[in-house]
């Protein structure tokens, strides 16, 4: 009897973190997923800086993110702060827009980490 | 004395009806243009029942126009008719989309559909979206939210000195005085998640204070 038991509630059990690993990945979105979504419509789908709304009258250019010098210059905190709370957190433009609203800190993070892989550089 | 009750009399009688009439040739209006809106199936690609449930960048992408749940609490009656009669592009892409241009083949309705349809879109109010808070007129607290302190024109096209610039990826601002309510626009940037709850706009509650959440909707009336 103790052994039914037993093998019940590890059953139960397994069934629960299994069910809620699901419904937590099914709202969790990658940064991948998110950069492509929000950033891309302006750095462009590869992060080249040429996304749609690069338009030629817009006063500042949407930073290239796969230019390894430039993105070289700038600290891991730099980046994490101009997501969220946008160009004039690192004294740029306010054409880039604030996002920590948007997402949450850890997907912002993990943007930060996404975009040292498209720079394939590393953050001071 | 007796013939003046008499006038009188007489034109409360006409005025009633007319009031009347009126009011039931609205309603038939609407009804009608339910009618048009099911039969010519506007509902396959429009949500008509509110709220919009999604959650995922999916569920978004899924949805082939956008909602017309709130249409009444969203835009100007006059637009809408004229606009139902000659579409043309509002989002210079295709609706969901950063890669392919919006190729403006919406389709048309004759003028007594489009009165109809008009009238049953202005009966579809939200309760999220609170009248006569934003008023009309230039207002340059807003102009400063939108140009400087943001880049609302990041992403939506705005006429500067004659010429449209702007970004592409949201609904143009050329007309959007003579599109949209500044009510609507602030309950949007208020609570997005009421409205459109998956975008790719940022969500500017929080970052932008109350006051100019209000300055910038009535600011964005302007354009015309
Ligand atoms: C509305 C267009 C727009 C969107 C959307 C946008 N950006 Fe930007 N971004 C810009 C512009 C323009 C600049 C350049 C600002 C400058 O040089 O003054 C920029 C610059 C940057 C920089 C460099 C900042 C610096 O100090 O040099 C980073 C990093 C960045 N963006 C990341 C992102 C990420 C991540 C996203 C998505 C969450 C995003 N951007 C979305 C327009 C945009
Ligand atoms: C095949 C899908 C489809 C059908 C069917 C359709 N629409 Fe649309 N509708 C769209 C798209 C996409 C847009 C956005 C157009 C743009 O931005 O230029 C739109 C825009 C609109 C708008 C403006 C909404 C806004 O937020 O800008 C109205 C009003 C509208 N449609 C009414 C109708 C009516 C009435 C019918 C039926 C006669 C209809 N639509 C049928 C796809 C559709
Ligand atoms: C990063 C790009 C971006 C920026 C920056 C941006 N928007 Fe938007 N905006 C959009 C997109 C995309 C939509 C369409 C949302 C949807 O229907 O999915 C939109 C929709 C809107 C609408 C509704 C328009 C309609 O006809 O449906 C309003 C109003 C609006 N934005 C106001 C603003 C204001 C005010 C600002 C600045 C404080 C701003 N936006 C900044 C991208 C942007």
């Amino acid at each position: 009897m103790e052994m039914i038991k037993r093998i019940t509630f590890t059953i139960l059990t397994a069934l629960f973190v299994t069910i809620f690993i699901g419904i937590n990945q099914a709202f969790a979105v990658n940064a991948e997923e998110n950069y492509k979504w929000y950033c891309s419509q302006c750095h462009g789908l590869t992060g080249k800086g040429d996304g749609i709304n690069a338009t030629k009258d817009q006063p500042v250019n949407p930073r290239n993110h796969t230019d390894t010098k430039e993105m070289a210059k700038l600290s891991a905190s730099d980046v994490e702060n101009v997501i969220r709370d946008g160009g004039a957190a690192t004294s740029k433009s306010t054409m880039m827009p604030p996002f920590g609203k948007t997402m949450t800190d850890a997907e912002i993070k993990e943007l930060v980490a996404y975009l040292s892989k498209l720079c394939n550089c590393k953050f001071k | 004395m007796n013939r003046f009750l008499r006038i009188v009399t007489v034109i409360l009688v006409a005025l009633t009806m007319l009031v009347g009439i009126g009011i039931y040739q609205s309603m038939a209006g609407s009804a009608e243009g339910k009618g048009i809106f099911a039969s010519k199936k506007c509902g396959d690609c429009h949500l008509m029942a509110g709220p919009n449930t999604d959650k995922t960048f999916a569920d978004k992408l899924n949805r082939k126009g956008p909602d017309l749940w709130f249409a009444g609490s969203k835009f100007k009656k006059d637009w809408l008719e004229g606009w139902l009669k000659n579409p043309k592009p509002i989002r210079q892409m295709e609706y969901n989309s950063i890669e392919k241009k919006n190729s403006g083949n919406h389709s048309k309705l004759s003028d007594k559909e489009a009165g109809d349809v008009t009238a049953y879109l202005m009966t579809l109010k939200s309760k999220d979206v609170a009248e006569g808070v934003v008023k009309e007129g230039p207002n340059i607290q807003g102009k400063i939210a939108f140009e400087k302190k943001q880049g609302c024109y990041g992403c939506h096209p705005v006429t500067k000195a004659g010429k449209v610039v702007g970004g592409l990826s949201g609904p143009s601002f050329v007309d959007a005085g003579k599109r949209l309510q500044g009510d609507w626009i602030y309950a949007y940037l208020k609570n997005p998640k009421s409205l459109i709850p998956v975008k790719r706009m940022p969500t500017y509650a929080g970052i932008l204070n109350d006051a100019d959440m209000k300055n910038v909707a009535q600011y964005v009336t302007t354009f015309k």
